[in-house]
């Protein structure tokens, strides 16, 4: 298991490294230029020449890549071209812990709801109330995001008056009903079909079977062996999800007025901010890289059918 | 096994902690918001056309005012400023901003005179210009603003390092100023200081617009030691200026605010504190919620907030249009990316003109939110021609007008008494795509997602039921869609307008139109135009040169090289009915100072 992380570890450069390369050769020769954009509609090529110049656009591809690539490896992210001279690690830092807070106290909600429901109706199967959650918990789920968000917001913030209509103050603020609600409650469906149709596995096999006709009560039986056995897969969709939780949400961010990194980045791009954009690459691919590695390592932690590294690998 | 149940107890935990901190919150917030009147409400977008650039002016709320001093408080909506170094400002949500902090030589007030600003007086003397300075001149950290302090200014606005995008646009009167930004010399030799409180500055030609330029940020003053002392982002530490209002604190994302400047050299402020939420929201909901105290009104709320029964009528400002005109601008070169291009044919493109009809859009499809454009000036802005006539809406003549034109081979064959329009309409149904082999129109417009305006919709199916002609839309992305606009490679192109960022006719028709400027987009070229706007620089008569201005508008209007579309800018906005003196105007000036609280 170590030497199997060790080696994940070990390839997560060279995943940064691709990504990297793939996202600055767009912005080298894709359409849009920085300086353009910067211009606006006071364009002149002699301008525009001498600003590349000084910000060092006019160098050759490879110088380029390699300074900012040995510059982040120094924590070093560049200066934005977009807000002129800022360093971009400055700026993005906050978005994202702010983008990753939302993200995590939704993903919560999501699991508080789902796990427990999705356990509920798998022992209702066939009666009316498994499929009336499930038929609900889908709907919800099927409801446009930008839709939801102002749905909520004018319930909260104009009819009740319950809350400001938009703005971030942390986990603890008000203003965090409404966006956890839509990205939280509204997002139960996927995670409670899989806890129901996970727990619905582990109770049609043989095993359970015979812990009933051992003659253990359904509770002693759920607890030991349906619960935990269900929640393998679960788990490991989970620490997956885990990758998303810096990636912020482009729509629920700019209704709310939230500074999080997902309206950010968006921005980014239309503006052809290079340095942003490749240093929230570069933190993307990172994380994506850790995360599946955890969701490997939780896998084999919980089920003891997975081996990693030795040869006597069962299955 | 355990591992896992220990997880889920954290996020359960987690999720709790968080429900419960809802619960407690809520009924403290209730009270607070008791008094608003329940409507829903949609956010509006405003568009700063002044870059093309569409921001969505909505910004989030600062939960509540800390402590207001004295004065009070004004909060707004803002947009994120690319920059607030006055010289590298191009823009008008940095404008915005560095126009309140910061100041120069010369100003404009909210009536768009130019008045003394730091310089309390001047003299010309043909191409010299001397300003002297007030003497109680202080920047924020309290030293003394000197001539020398202008020189170096103007001088570090136009230093190739400080790689200013516009600095050429704004200081290119100045003798010896190109020289400088090209780094060809070692200061500007138009740029002398006589004494500490007297600056000549030598332009190379008696331009009428060398003051108004002055009044843009390019040419502000800054203080040396804080910039060389702070680096490329000198102001995010210590931003600081001469003007009415200090720059306390600046949050990317999140927040600017400005504290009333006591030590201002004019009369200082009566507001204490200006807010600018920057993170996005429903501007509308927020205006309603107390949130900020002025918004646009968007197409959305708008009939509800015209309604006199509505308590919101009560707070609704009506402003003359914006000094921005938006337009669909054709390109006039023969061919176009290796084809043949029809709207190089002048006659074709008055037809396109004659064919729309402004008035019937700006009611019915635009709730009159914009007045419709016949000439290039808008109104109200110097050298506007109120007789200008234009190309006018009408449908016969604009028939007539491509029968003549080089365009479709197909109308040669039109027989007596048959309509080019039911012809057309054979040859569309035959070829709904291309018009029958004719030449393709494509119109590219900025943006992503496939929307394109409801007035650019209707205006096509005008020309398509009109005169028959089928016009494509073509989309590009931003950043695209400048690149391939700076290289003259569109066709047509749209969505764009176009606002002036000094008071003064050149702003406009000198520098869309001549031929040989960079932003000429159009390809556009009439020796006649180029000669009399090359006049109008150095006419020294202010009545002779807006004659020359209106003669330059018409032959343009003539030679149909655009189709002005709208006057645009924020026709209606909702202001609280404490905040007295807010001026909405049609540029950014500096105005915030004149706000009183009450």
């Amino acid at each position: 298991m170590f030497k199997y992380a060790i080696r994940r570890l070990l390839w997560l450069p060279v995943l940064m490294t691709v990504a990297s390369l793939f996202v600055f050769t767009l912005g080298t020769y894709g359409p849009g230029d920085p300086v353009i954009v910067m211009m606006g509609a006071r364009y002149n090529p002699e301008t525009a020449d001498r600003m590349r110049k000084e910000l060092g656009l006019d160098r050759p591809f490879h110088v380029q890549y390699s300074e900012y690539m040995w510059n982040f490896v120094r924590g070093d992210f560049g200066e934005s071209l977009r807000f002129r001279g800022q360093p971009v690690r400055d700026i993005i830092l906050p978005k994202m812990w702010v983008s990753a807070q939302l993200a995590l106290v939704a993903t919560a909600i999501v699991v508080v709801l789902a796990l427990p429901l999705g356990f509920y109706i798998a022992h209702r199967q066939g009666r009316w109330d498994d499929p009336t959650i499930v038929a609900i918990a889908v709907i919800l789920g099927a409801i446009p995001i930008m839709v939801t968000v102002p749905s909520l917001l004018w319930f909260f913030c104009r009819y009740v008056k319950w809350i400001p209509c938009s703005g971030w103050g942390g986990i603890f603020d008000l203003r965090i009903v409404v966006p956890v609600i839509s990205m939280g409650v509204f997002q139960i469906a996927g995670l409670l079909r899989l806890m129901r149709a996970s727990t619905l596995d582990v109770m049609g096999q043989d095993f359970v079977r015979t812990a009933r006709a051992k003659g253990l009560s359904i509770f002693q039986v759920d607890r030991i062996h349906v619960l935990r056995n269900a929640l393998i897969p679960v788990v490991t969709v989970m620490a997956f999800s885990l990758a998303g939780l810096i990636g912020g949400s482009f729509i629920t961010e700019t209704i709310m007025g939230i500074p999080g990194i997902g309206r950010f980045v968006v921005e980014s791009v239309f503006n052809r901010d290079y340095p942003v954009i490749m240093a929230v690459t570069l933190i993307g691919a990172a994380a994506f890289g850790l995360s599946t590695l955890l969701a490997d390592i939780a896998y084999a932690m919980i089920d003891p059918r997975i081996r990693y590294d030795s040869e006597s690998n069962l299955n | 096994m355990h591992k896992l149940s220990r997880i889920l107890i954290v996020y359960v935990l987690l999720a709790v902690v968080a429900c419960g901190q809802v619960t407690e919150d809520s009924e403290v917030v209730l009270s607070d918001d008791a008094s608003q009147s329940g409507e829903v409400a949609s956010g509006s977008v405003m568009l700063n056309e002044d870059k093309g650039d569409i921001v969505s002016s909505s910004e989030a709320s600062i939960a509540s005012l800390v402590d207001s001093p004295s004065g009070g408080a004004f909060r707004r909506l803002w947009a994120d400023p690319p920059t607030l170094d006055p010289h590298l400002t191009s823009d008008t949500t940095s404008a915005g901003i560095v126009v309140e902090v910061f100041s120069g030589l010369v100003a404009l007030d909210t009536d768009l005179n130019l008045v003394p600003d730091i310089a309390e007086g001047w003299s010309i003397d043909g191409n010299t210009y001397t300003f002297n300075l007030r003497d109680n001149v202080k920047f924020h950290n309290g030293r003394q603003v000197k001539a020398e302090d202008f020189k170096w200014s103007i001088e570090r606005a136009a230093d190739p390092v400080t790689a200013s995008p516009v600095a050429d646009t704004y200081l290119n009167d100045i003798v010896g100023a190109m020289e400088y930004i090209r780094g060809e010399a070692d200061s500007i030799s138009g740029i002398k200081v006589i004494d500490d409180l007297t600056l000549q500055i030598t332009v190379d030609a008696p331009k009428a617009y060398f003051l108004a330029k002055m009044t843009y940020p390019t040419a502000y003053v800054v203080d040396r030691n804080v910039v060389e002392a702070g680096g490329r982002n000198w102001w995010v530490g210590d931003p600081i200026g001469t003007g009415p209002f200090k720059l306390d604190e600046y949050r990317i994302g999140e927040r600017i605010i400005l504290l009333r400047n006591d030590d201002y050299y004019r009369e200082p402020p009566t507001v204490a504190r200006i807010d600018m939420n920057l993170a996005g929201g429903q501007a509308m909901a927020m205006y309603e919620n107390d949130e900020i105290d002025i918004t646009g009104v968007s197409l959305f709320d708008l009939e509800r907030v015209l309604d006199p029964e509505e308590p919101l009528n009560q707070e609704l400002v009506v402003a003359p249009p914006g000094f921005t005109v938006s337009y669909i601008g054709f390109n006039t070169k023969k061919e176009i990316n290796g084809l043949e291009n029809p709207l190089s044919d002048r006659k074709f493109r008055q037809a396109l003109n004659h064919a729309v009809d402004k008035e019937l859009i700006a009611k019915e499809v635009l709730s009159d939110l914009v007045q419709p454009a016949y000439g290039i000036l808008p109104p109200r802005f110097p050298g506007y021609n109120p007789d200008v006539s234009g190309l006018r809406f009408d449908p016969e003549l604009a028939v007539k007008l491509v029968g003549e034109s080089g365009y479709p081979d197909y109308l040669k064959d039109i027989q007596p008494g048959t309509t080019y329009y039911d012809l057309a309409q054979e040859l569309l149904a035959s070829n709904p795509n291309t018009g029958s082999g004719t030449p393709r129109i494509v119109i590219t417009v900025p943006g992503t997602g496939g929307t394109v305006g409801l007035d650019l919709d209707v205006i096509i199916e005008m020309w398509r039921q009109t005169l028959g002609i089928v016009v494509e839309i073509d989309q590009a992305e931003w950043a695209t869609y400048l690149e391939d606009l700076d290289r003259k490679k569109f066709q047509a192109f749209a969505g764009l307008g176009w606002s002036a960022d000094y008071p003064d006719p050149q702003d406009f028709l000198d520098i869309l139109f001549h031929s040989e400027s960079s932003i000429n987009h159009n390809g556009y070229s009439n020796p006649e135009v180029d000669s009399i706007l090359e006049a109008a620089r150095i006419e020294q008569d202010p009545v002779a040169r807006v004659q020359m201005y209106h003669v330059a508008e018409n032959m343009i209007l003539e030679d149909a090289a655009w189709v002005p579309l709208w006057f645009t800018g924020d026709r209606y906005a909702l202001v609280k009915s404490y905040v007295k003196g807010y001026k909405l105007t049609p540029m950014i000036v500096p105005k915030l100072s004149q706000i009183r609280i009450e």
